[in-house]
């Protein structure tokens, strides 16, 4: 039975959930296990282009184009040069072309001659730092605080130093991370389905569906209110994708010119190249501990690696609390193109370094790596997840406790921890509509687009539970900005941003149902109950409508409300702790992942069914992050060399470990939270630390590639 | 579906010029690499024939004949999504290097990348996809499992997961997680599904099983 409060709307006691907080099918299942799904590089209209960008394959350069040979090539229906002068990064676009078939498109985009000279360029740290480097942007230096010039540092730093100096143990190290792809299945990308006149629809591969109409309408030369926007299913975004980017609007722009519909979706290496990446980090730390295991005192001096952008704002001491600190924290451009929002962006780097830090001390003065985290975590939400993870992963039956592991052997094995934070609560803008037909039919509307995350089933749950429905009764509309606001997918806000407005229309629109119904059930509207596919009067529920029959009775346009976003339903402040169990090949160097475990706060779980398979997915691009992936640059030829998923490694089917997804459900809080972000934060130090807590091999840098394990080994003995 | 052909009788049909042509002589024939290697030093004494322009490939698509006209350097992937009526987009598109399995289909029951397979390759064949494995409603025990134990997010590996694990379980129901992970082990998902498509992989073995038995 749902809840019956006719009040304002809340989610109620998580017993009294018949739909909510239990696992749900995902409502997309059908399609896509099908290959029914249409994603937008799916899409094909009448009379449709294929777009291909012609990109330059060095670092930097002054160049001149010339598009006249492509449309030479019969079935080349146009080429555009998109830009003039010069070029910032490996892979910029400098024109395009559309043609009859995607073959015909690659030829047209080969015909095209650009004249190009390289400039200096730098592409690596090393390089963008050295003395006489070439400087990547006129506006700052390539290292430069990412605060402003007048930034000079983050605390005490007297103060800092001499924490330092009382410390009982005091250690210092430099970490380093690579640069990770968010690798999106489906690639960015657009079909703008133009046809001449004064209207046009984008179907686009985006987390924002809301913001595409303003960027489409300039170069389609259109109104934005003409333009529409509809994002049915989506290969992936990570974060990824919150512009149209240069495929997107070259699409447009090419569809404008010949007022013929232009699909343009980037190939793989365009996608590496240009349309993704997390910013790599160098971080030097020094930090000091007490015996008693408090952390007193952390000097960071932070290199965020964001091309030619300034990376995230991520700093340390990551959550644990340090009495004394000081931080500089720096931006070091190179000639590659700008880092985007990943999944917690900032987030994983910082957290890779606090843990290593963490355990370094921990071993330092013989502390347990659960003690010394919960004797620096204030909030209890960590220790009772800390507690859990150390019993999932089998902590105390461990031997390495308070000692890493000699590297004496063949295998070892070892556990590591990490915890994390993230706000993931929502905001105002959204709205929903929850409609009910006179055959029964109900439903759920908002223009929010589905990742990959759920969303779509929420859509649905959200009305089923408030009806007394199963979320396979009500057909959710999402994807689309004829519908309702839709919010754009980052910072895990989705759910929190549009749970509430979904939650107040399925309130509103079953008080006014409730309303219709008293006269037909001869109660009162508030004694009308909506349980298990019927309609009845509280006093008797033997004597009630089936939904069917109870809509019957409304008139023929049916009823709907519409829903706005309540502060209330949603909450912010996620807490998680991951465990991690590894196995060392002293001989090989090479980590397998054994085990992995991640204990998760985030209010109201909707759907634990997909919230597990969202907190699993975060674990295996962790696991990613740790060991194998890391875009690899050619300083000299200023290129990425592993531009493709054969060279660049993601974690595959032999390499997933046991992986344990669990809600902390001491988190009792009635309020949604997404959960996005969070569980991709802790993984990669956690894994890290139990590499060096099996065999005592201290890996400051990722991806811990065997050789680097081999390395490690090497120096200890 | 058609069994595998007898080798001995797809050799002797397989030339450099069939091949080329990838005409009728390649008839529904499974193209072994020993076959493969045949052709390439019959080249040798065989009268050379290239393809131009547009040609016209008919084969069986999810057990009904259909054709494209495509020109003879198109991938079956782009056959099947951009040259066929109507487009056929079951299979994904993603690296168009092999390294993803996102556009694995059944060729006459062996999964193939199809972003590696030219389309002239298929002249005669069995081509299956995940379009194809569902009676109508009824999903395939794969296709159930899958849904059941939300084997999919994105859902863009999807099909080319769900045509990887159908074949490995058409050969052997009784398929072990090790020999499911193998099976796959060309597919990529980002999202991070994998532990519950092995999981999906199991149960559908089972109901294959179970099915077997029932029917026996």
């Amino acid at each position: 039975m749902t809840s019956q409060d006719n009040g304002t709307p809340s989610w109620g006691a998580r017993a009294d959930h018949r739909v909510l907080n239990k696992d749900t099918r995902r409502l997309s299942g059908p399609e896509k296990v099908k290959g029914e799904a249409i994603y937008s590089i799916d899409r094909h209209v009448p009379d449709m282009l294929y777009g291909k960008l012609v990109c330059i394959p060095v670092a930097k350069a002054e160049f001149t184009v010339d598009v006249d040979p492509a449309m030479e090539i019969e079935g080349v229906v146009i080429a555009i040069p998109l830009r003039e002068g010069s070029t910032l990064y490996n892979g910029q676009a400098v024109a395009a072309v559309a043609a009859e078939t995607p073959e015909l498109a690659e030829d047209g985009a080969r015909a095209v001659v650009v004249n190009y000279t390289p400039q200096g360029f730098v592409v690596t740290a090393e390089s963008a730092k050295a003395p006489g480097a070439p400087q990547v942007s006129s506006r700052s230096p390539n290292h430069a605080p990412r605060g402003g010039s007048n930034d000079k540092g983050r605390g005490d730093m007297d103060a800092t130093m001499e924490a330092l100096d009382a410390s009982d143990f005091v250690v210092e190290a430099e970490f380093d991370v690579a640069i990770q792809h968010h690798a999106c299945l489906e690639t960015h990308g657009l079909l703008a389905d133009f046809k001449g006149g004064d209207e046009a629809t984008i179907y686009a591969s985006t987390q924002v569906a809301f913001g595409i109409p303003g960027s489409a309408a300039g170069p389609l030369g259109l109104d934005r209110q003409n333009v529409r926007c509809v994002v049915e299913h989506m290969g992936g975004g990570f974060g990824a994708k919150f512009s149209m980017d240069v495929a997107g609007r070259a699409a447009c722009l090419m569809a404008a010119e010949v007022g013929r519909p232009v699909s343009m979706f980037n190939d793989r290496r365009q996608e590496f190249e240009t349309s993704g990446n997390r910013s790599g980090s160098i971080q030097r730390i020094k930090a000091g501990v007490a015996k008693d295991g408090e952390i007193l005192a952390m000097h960071s001096d932070m290199d965020k690696l964001g091309g030619v952008g300034r990376g995230p704002g991520a700093v340390q001491p990551y959550i644990y609390n340090v009495l004394e600190s000081f931080t500089l924290d720096y931006a070091l451009h190179t000639n590659t193109d700008s880092s985007r929002a990943m999944r917690a962006p900032g987030h994983p780097q910082v957290s890779f370094a606090m843990e290593s830090v963490v355990d370094m001390l921990a071993y330092g003065i013989g502390a347990d790596l659960v003690e010394i985290r919960k004797r620096n975590l204030s909030d209890p939400a960590y220790h009772r997840q800390l507690d859990r993870v150390a019993q999932e992963i089998g902590w105390n039956e461990h031997q390495h406790r308070t000692a890493p592991g000699k590297g004496d052997g063949w295998i070892a094995e070892g556990i590591g921890f990490g915890v994390s934070t993230w706000g993931g609560g929502g905001g105002p803008g959204a709205a929903a509509e929850v409609r009910i037909e006179r055959d029964g039919g109900v439903t759920s509307s908002i223009g929010v687009q589905d990742l990959g995350t759920g969303v779509r089933t929420l859509v649905a749950m959200i009305p089923a539970e408030e009806f007394g429905l199963q979320a396979s009764d009500v057909l959710p509309r999402i994807g689309d900005t004829q519908l309702p606001n839709g919010v754009g997918s980052g910072g895990s806000v989705t759910t929190a941003s549009v749970a509430p407005c979904l939650k107040d229309a399925s309130h509103k629109t079953r008080l006014a149902f409730a309303e219709h119904l008293a006269s037909v059930l001869k109660c009162e509207a508030k004694d009308v109950t909506f349980a298990d596919g019927k309609v009845f009067a509280k006093s008797a529920p033997d004597r009630g409508l089936t939904w069917k029959d109870a809509c019957a009775t409304l008139p023929a346009e049916g009823l709907a409300r519409t829903g706005k976003w309540i502060g209330d339903l949603q909450t912010s402040g996620a807490h998680g702790a991951q465990a991690a169990r590894v196995q060392v090949d002293l001989m090989t160097g090479a980590v397998k992942v054994l085990k992995m475990v991640a204990v998760q706060d985030s209010g109201l779980v909707l759907n634990p069914l997909t919230w597990r398979s969202q907190v699993n997915g975060a674990m295996i691009q962790s696991i990613g992050l740790a060991l194998y992936e890391g875009r690899v640059m050619e300083p000299d030829l200023g290129i990425q060399i592993n531009a493709n998923l054969g060279d660049y490694k993601l974690p595959g089917c032999m390499e997933i470990p046991e992986l344990v997804a669990i809600v902390d459900d001491e988190d009792t809080r009635q309020a949604v939270i997404g959960v996005g972000e969070p569980p991709a934060i802790p993984g990669a130090g956690a894994i890290a630390n139990a590499i060096h807590n099996a065999c005592g091999a201290r890996i400051t840098s990722l991806p811990i590639t065997p050789d680097k394990v081999l390395e490690a080994l090497a120096k200890l003995s | 579906m058609k069994p595998v052909q007898d080798p001995e009788a797809a050799n002797q049909r397989l030339s450099r010029r069939s091949f080329l042509k990838g005409a009728g002589g390649a008839a529904a024939g499974s193209v072994l690499a020993t076959e493969m290697a045949q052709a390439a030093s019959e080249a040798h004494t065989a009268e050379p024939e290239v393809l131009k322009g547009v040609v016209q490939v008919s084969f069986h698509l999810n057990g009904q004949p259909t054709s494209v006209q495509v020109e003879p350097r198109t991938t079956l992937l782009s056959a099947l999504r951009n040259h066929h009526n109507p487009p056929h987009t079951a299979a994904k598109s993603v690296c168009e290097q092999g390294n993803c399995g996102a556009c694995t289909v059944l060729i006459d029951d062996q999964p193939v990348v199809s972003c590696l397979t030219l389309a002239v390759r298929v002249e005669g064949r069995h081509v299956r996809t995940a379009a194809g494995l569902a009676q109508g409603d009824q999903l395939s025990p794969v296709q159930e499992a899958m849904c059941a134990d939300d084997a999919l997010m994105c859902g863009f590996c999807t099909p080319g997961f769900a045509m990887s694990v159908t074949a490995c379980l058409e050969k052997n129901p009784a398929a072990s997680e090790e020999e499911v992970r193998r099976a796959c082990s060309g597919n990529l998902c980002r999202c991070g599904t994998y532990p519950h498509i092995f999981s999906a992989a199991l149960k559908a073995g089972r109901a294959m099983l179970q099915a077997q038995k029932g029917g026996k």
